[in-house]
């Protein structure tokens, strides 16, 4: 076992994994310093969100290890690994995932509650951001009276709100259009950079790559030194004819 | 014969809700088929025994409503109304299931009664209840088919009606689409269940004394007793919503921490899927109480043993409704419960707050029930 380097808060060599045979990863090593943010970019299906999956411990890789500020994610129970996602990451999906029962302000402040602090806390925190976020005005209103962009700004707040120390977003602005995917970004950037909070980015779009730090290319669940246009578009030559 | 395949291919617990229809349809069916053996001795009197019936049958109907709603196989998936089971398929399919369900237990309430009608040695229902099969008489074969038919019959209709709002209302995800408006029943609700107590009360002051028959000897004179009780019964059901809705509000009042939140949110959005049946339980089981305390310190059981069979099954179908229409619920919130693991939520912490759900409503409903039933004891016993 090769201990990690110093100056990575997140570690991983030569990660393999399937889906049930299905292969999704295959040896895959990479490292993410600290409050650095770091994209991985690659088209559909080469692997990003299992990669993402992977780092925060949601899954365990079939071969390969993860490191997280010198301690093995790889060999943690699933109840460690459970109070580590809740204490030190957080995570941001490509739909909004809100409790439809519960208000804006709610939603964002609900990792805050599910660690036992008082409501009064809670809610001033979780106001706070969504008034960074530009959403201070529907923090009363359920999910299903916002638009989907407002929505997933909430979804954002609820990821910063309790300023995690590393940050996973898995296609964060996947359903939105351009202006508003561009705000949430940018957003999502600023408060990362203002708050030294590390982000893993999953994107397959070449402007949000260019915002961050690092780039790591992925290509069939393999890391490859730049993505060529054809496999960014997914338009390789075809050669059979049906 | 997709219906068939997809039944084939249902989880043991899909299957066992299946076969509680059936089971549930067979016993409604053969208790109208005894009815009809008891009408062909007693031509005179016997339409109050096929009225009793008709509760025995209101909760196999909303049994197997129940269970459509909750099969897997007729549950709206994004892709498959591309390929053509849209909503109408759907409902066409949760309503063939029904229908088949219904029938095989209509089948088998006829193979039993046929069975023991061919007993002739009389061992397994003898003496009075002999009656009750007609031994001696040939079967009218068109009142037995009609019979036969009502629980399949009814309970396609309903489930069709039902699903097709079911389907349409469930095809988006929750998050878009917007929620039922809070109960509105809760004031109707109370107000039917006071008067039917207080027609009640007034009618067994006006009558004597005599106690309400049950299906073996029906007098007029109770009449009004007896539509005293339905109208409590009726107002139950309809303040279940409103009553599950408060419980969920009073929860989650006063800076809740996030298993309050949780509990109280959940249980106001599900009111309406929970209450009713809820009610509804809670009814007959006031109902069984008050009941039990009219008829319970005598010797000899005033009934036959139809009565019995026809109160297990009205209190089976429904607690096993409200058991479904839990399942439903939880079912619904799936996606939920998956975005709260993603935030750290511990399976302990959901469970949690799944008790204080169950036991804010069981500290509604035990008294309330329980109060019901008095109320409605006391005019009769005293």
């Amino acid at each position: 076992m090769v201990a990690p380097p110093d100056n990575d808060v997140l570690w991983a060599r030569s990660l393999t994994y399937s889906h049930n045979g299905s292969p999704a990863l295959d040896g895959v090593s990479l490292g993410v310093r600290e409050g650095e943010i770091l994209a991985v970019y690659g088209p559909r299906g080469s692997g990003k969100t299992t990669l993402l999956r992977c780092l925060s411990g949601q899954l365990v890789p079939q071969e390969g290890e993860v490191w997280f500020n010198d301690s093995p994610v790889h060999t943690m129970s699933a109840v460690v690994r459970e109070r580590l996602r809740r204490d030190r990451f957080s995570w941001i999906d490509p739909a909004p995932a809100l409790v439809p029962e519960l208000s804006a302000w709610e939603n964002a402040a609900l990792p805050l509650l599910l660690r036992g602090a008082p409501h009064r806390v809670a809610k001033t925190a979780a106001m706070e951001w969504l008034d960074r976020l530009d959403i201070g005005d529907c923090a009363r209103k359920r999910p299903y009276a916002l638009l989907q962009a407002q929505r997933q700004r909430i979804a954002v707040a609820r990821a910063l709100v309790t300023t995690p120390a590393v940050l996973f977003a898995d296609e964060p602005t996947a359903p939105l259009h351009r202006t508003d995917r561009a705000q949430v970004i940018r957003t999502l950037t600023t408060a990362a950079r203002t708050h030294n909070i590390t982000v893993v980015l999953a994107t397959l779009d070449e402007e949000v790559a260019a915002l961050a730090d690092r780039t790591v290319p992925l290509v069939d669940g393999r890391r490859v030194s730049s993505l060529g246009p054809s496999e960014a578009e997914g338009q390789a030559a075809c050669s059979l004819s049906v | 014969m997709l219906a068939l395949r997809l039944g084939r291919g249902a989880r043991p617990l899909a299957l066992l809700r299946r076969l509680l229809v059936v089971a549930a349809s067979a016993g409604v069916g053969f208790l109208l088929l005894c009815t009809l053996g008891w009408a062909m001795k007693h031509p005179v009197g016997s339409l109050p025994r096929l009225l009793w019936c008709l509760i025995p049958l209101a909760a196999t109907v909303q049994l197997a409503v129940a269970v459509a709603r909750t099969d897997p196989g007729t549950r709206p998936r994004t892709g498959l109304s591309a390929v053509g089971l849209g909503p109408a398929r759907l409902t066409t399919l949760a309503a063939t299931s029904t229908a088949v369900s219904c029938t095989l237990g209509s089948v088998v309430a006829l193979l039993c009664f046929l069975r023991l009608r061919s007993d002739l040695t009389g061992t397994l229902f003898a003496g009075q209840a002999a009656d009750l099969l007609a031994r001696n008489q040939p079967l009218p074969l068109a009142a037995v088919l009609t019979l036969l038919a009502l629980v399949p019959t009814f309970a396609t209709a309903a489930t069709g009606l039902v699903m097709r709002r079911h389907t349409r209302r469930t095809a988006r995800p929750a998050e878009s689409t917007d929620p039922a408006p809070a109960p509105t029943g809760l004031p109707w609700g109370v107000a039917l269940t006071t008067a039917g107590l207080a027609i009640e009360t007034y009618a067994s002051r006006g009558g004597g004394g005599s106690t309400p028959p049950l299906p073996g000897r029906f007098d007029g004179s109770s009449a009004g007793v007896l539509a005293g009780w339905s109208l409590t019964a009726v107002g139950l059901a309809l303040a279940g919503p409103g009553i599950t809705y408060l419980c969920g509000r009073l929860l989650q009042t006063v800076r809740p921490g996030a298993i309050r939140l949780l509990a109280g949110r959940t249980l106001m959005a599900e009111a309406h899927g929970i209450g009713r049946p809820l009610g509804v339980l809670c009814a007959v089981l006031s109902g069984v109480f008050a009941a039990n305390s009219l008829y319970g310190p005598r010797d000899e059981p005033p009934f036959g043993p139809l009565t019995g069979l026809g109160a297990a099954l009205v209190i089976g179908c429904t607690a096993a409704t409200l058991l479904t229409a839990a399942l439903e619920t939880r079912q619904a919130r799936v996606p939920t419960t998956t975005t709260l693991h993603h935030l750290g939520a511990h399976a302990g912490l959901l469970r949690t707050a799944a008790a204080v759900r169950a036991t804010a409503i069981l500290a509604i409903f035990a008294p309330l029930t329980w109060m019901v039933a008095a109320l409605a004891a006391v005019p009769l016993t005293t």
